[in-house]
């Protein structure tokens, strides 16, 4: 009974969509075609103003305010089709509306409210008046003197954990492409069984990640996890690993970052395994033949051929790696977002997702996640710049 | 094999071999270490998941424990609600994974045949919001949902996902769009069909790989989001399964077994798609940022 509720719910849901895309189109393509009918002005404000005004009623969204917003565009778009866009080539933009109305209510939208927010003070004790009335304290530019000013979490600041990121994010890098390119490697050097090989080490890529993240985790227990029982193990048999200081290690109590890295590291090598992969299969053998009969060795081969040629495959993929390493808040609430957590691994994302949702210091976190917006911005802009510079 | 290089003794011919298959054999055995690192989790899911009930926790390191049963199966299936988690995920996913797709095969089709004002900047602002931390939109997402009174519904969650793969879906679909001859839609509305028509009878029939390749990234993307369900679903039975395996193994002592079985079911199905598709999904993935 309950399944068939549920079904119902959600084909409910996939049909209002439809049917506001339907609306979209017909009052797009009454716009695009009728425009130089005597009724079109007339016609079009009546219907639309009736429209609106049922609308917003139904849905109790409705205001004055918000109903002369809706006039004057009507007006305004009404004026813009008859003068200017005159019926010519509109089919474009009919395909395209569905799509950037989603975008734009759902991720630009957003984008303004956070900016909106990060002005303002919201938090556990002003939402419930938020959610009444929809007014909150104007407060400047406090949020963001405060970002730099309170630790976000009990503990660390805002510049141990951009440290802390810089750090996650460029180690993790950097062992995802040495441990990919290797390998690629030797994954291109073999003879047989080269698809099998490649189908098993894909493996982590392809586990969902909250499995293969919990699963991980639990792998680092101090008393149950496996790296500790295999220490153990090799502790009774080669007694004299003790003297090298070889013993168990509480990794999740007394190495959490080191612990997220390692786990993110094994998730992230088979992404740019495969990318790495795909690149030296499309390196052409005769340079390497050419080489050979210069009498080229084989890291003077690496070093003149396949790293120039590799470049601009693996670029684009390292500057996404980065930009989702950087992101990834995923692996770091996995291992320590249980409640009493420890915060010793958070990076600036992870820290901002517990800003906000253990915290519940929402105007906070919003100007936090601009200014991690604007450090973002700035590498990426970075990684391009040198990237295009290179190309030259 | 001439005279002179024939091995004389046995040894002679050991030696041959191994100058010749040494350095295979070493990289074998480097790849079969790296494989081993790369099962020996799942593989240790799998036995935990079939220890009985009184060894789930131990330091038992085989692989298939002593009297292995089903019994954790059997518990999970009828103490929890994960049934219902999986199809709580899989309405979810399906729904937002129709609608991303429908909405990017119709953009990238603007994108790809006509020339219009604003083309080269609706591209650029594709792929800019993929710059924009996933991260940061939660929180004005989940305001605008709580607002709206849609909180641990299905509606809330599927109005988060949905644009969520937008973008990634709209490049794709105009990569592959590039590649079909422009002639074959002049051909059919030479035979009378207008553009939508060529588009609905030539174009997306045509490209079915490329539709699927965009489904099955919207859906692995939804069907493994975990973020933004945390804070939007509540009750355990809303719970899509990411939150229920994440409940489970939160009490790690006591739930292990049932943890290693859910993870279980729910990955076998997902990695049989993922390797039956992975060719495919890498090409789409390069294909995206050569064509950027």
């Amino acid at each position: 009974m309950e399944i068939l509720r549920s079904i119902i719910e959600v084909l409910g849901f996939v049909l209002l969509i439809a049917g506001a895309i339907a609306v979209i189109e017909l009052y797009l393509y009454y716009h695009f075609k009728y425009f130089n009918k005597s009724w079109f002005w007339a016609a079009g404000f009546s219907v639309f103003s009736i429209l609106v005004f049922v609308l917003l009623k139904t849905t109790g969204f409705y205001s004055d305010r918000l109903m002369v917003y809706a006039m004057i565009w009507e007006i305004f778009f009404l004026s813009v089709s008859k003068y200017l866009i005159r019926g010519r080539n509109y089919m474009p933009y009919m395909l395209l509306a569905p799509a950037f109305i989603g975008l734009g209510v759902l991720l630009f939208y957003p984008f303004f409210f956070e900016v909106y927010l990060s002005f303002h003070d919201l938090k556990l004790t002003t939402i419930m008046q938020w959610k009444q009335t929809g007014t909150i304290p104007f407060v400047g530019l406090r949020q963001f003197v405060n970002v730099f000013t309170i630790p976000p979490l009990a503990e660390a600041g805002f510049f141990r954990l951009l440290g802390r990121t810089l750090l996650w994010t460029f180690s993790n890098i950097f062992f995802h492409v040495l441990g990919g390119f290797a390998l690629a490697l030797i994954l291109s050097e073999l003879k047989i069984f080269r698809g099998v090989y490649r189908t098993f080490l894909i493996i982590p890529w392809a586990m969902p990640q909250v499995v293969a993240v919990l699963a991980l985790r639990g792998e680092f227990h101090s008393q149950y996890g496996f790296i500790n029982l295999f220490i153990k193990k090799s502790l009774i048999a080669f007694p004299w690993l003790a003297s090298l200081g070889v013993a168990p290690v509480n990794w999740l109590s007394d190495y959490p970052l080191l612990t997220c890295t390692l786990i993110n590291i094994w998730l992230g090598i088979p992404f740019m395994m495969v990318i790495i992969l795909g690149g030296l299969q499309s390196i052409s053998q005769s340079y390497y033949d050419a080489a050979s009969i210069d009498g080229a060795s084989y890291f003077q081969k690496f070093k003149y051929i396949t790293l120039p040629l590799i470049k601009p495959v693996l670029m684009p993929a390292v500057t996404l790696g980065t930009v989702w390493t950087f992101n990834n808040i995923n692996v770091i609430y996995l291992v320590t977002g249980q409640a009493g957590g420890t915060e010793q691994a958070d990076i600036l994302v992870s820290a901002l997702y517990k800003a906000a949702f253990t915290y519940n210091r929402y105007s906070y976190s919003a100007a936090f996640a601009l200014v991690i917006f604007a450090i973002l911005f700035t590498i990426s802009l970075l990684y391009s710049r040198t990237f295009e510079t290179k190309e030259r | 094999m001439n005279k002179k290089n024939a091995p004389r003794t046995f040894l002679q011919f050991v030696m041959q071999v191994k100058k010749k298959y040494l350095k295979q054999i070493l990289m074998h055995l480097l790849i079969l270490a790296a494989v081993a690192v790369c099962v020996y989790p799942l593989i240790r899911i799998l036995s935990v998941s079939i220890r009985p009930g009184d060894k789930i926790v131990s330091t038992d390191l085989s692989i298939i424990p002593q009297g292995a049963s089903f019994l954790s199966y059997m518990k999970l299936l009828q103490d929890t609600n994960f049934l219902r988690w999986l199809w709580n995920s899989l309405l979810i996913t399906l729904a937002t994974s129709f609608i991303g797709v429908s909405l990017a095969s119709t953009a990238a089709y603007a994108f790809s045949r006509f020339n219009f004002l604003g083309k080269k900047s609706g591209m650029v602002v594709l792929l800019s919001t993929q710059m924009i931390p996933a991260g940061m939109l939660i929180l004005p997402l989940f305001l605008m949902i709580m607002k709206m009174n849609l909180m641990n519904t299905y509606l809330g969650i599927i109005i988060a996902y949905s644009v969520s793969s937008l973008p990634f879906s709209i490049w794709i679909l105009k990569g592959y769009y590039d590649t079909i001859p422009k002639s074959l839609e002049e051909a059919a509305m030479v035979d009378g069909t207008g553009p939508i028509g060529a588009f609905y009878r030539i174009i997306l029939p045509l490209s079915t790989p490329a539709l699927s390749i965009a489904f099955l990234f919207n859906f692995t993307t939804a069907w493994n989001e975990y973020l933004v369900a945390r804070v939007v679903l509540f009750s355990s039975k809303q719970y899509t399964w990411t939150l229920g395996l994440f409940e489970l193994q939160g009490q790690f002592i006591t739930q292990w077994g049932m943890f290693a079985a859910g993870s279980m079911l729910v990955t076998i199905p997902v990695l049989l798609v993922f390797l039956y598709s992975s060719k495919w999904l890498v090409s789409g993935l390069t294909l995206g940022s050569v064509k950027g």
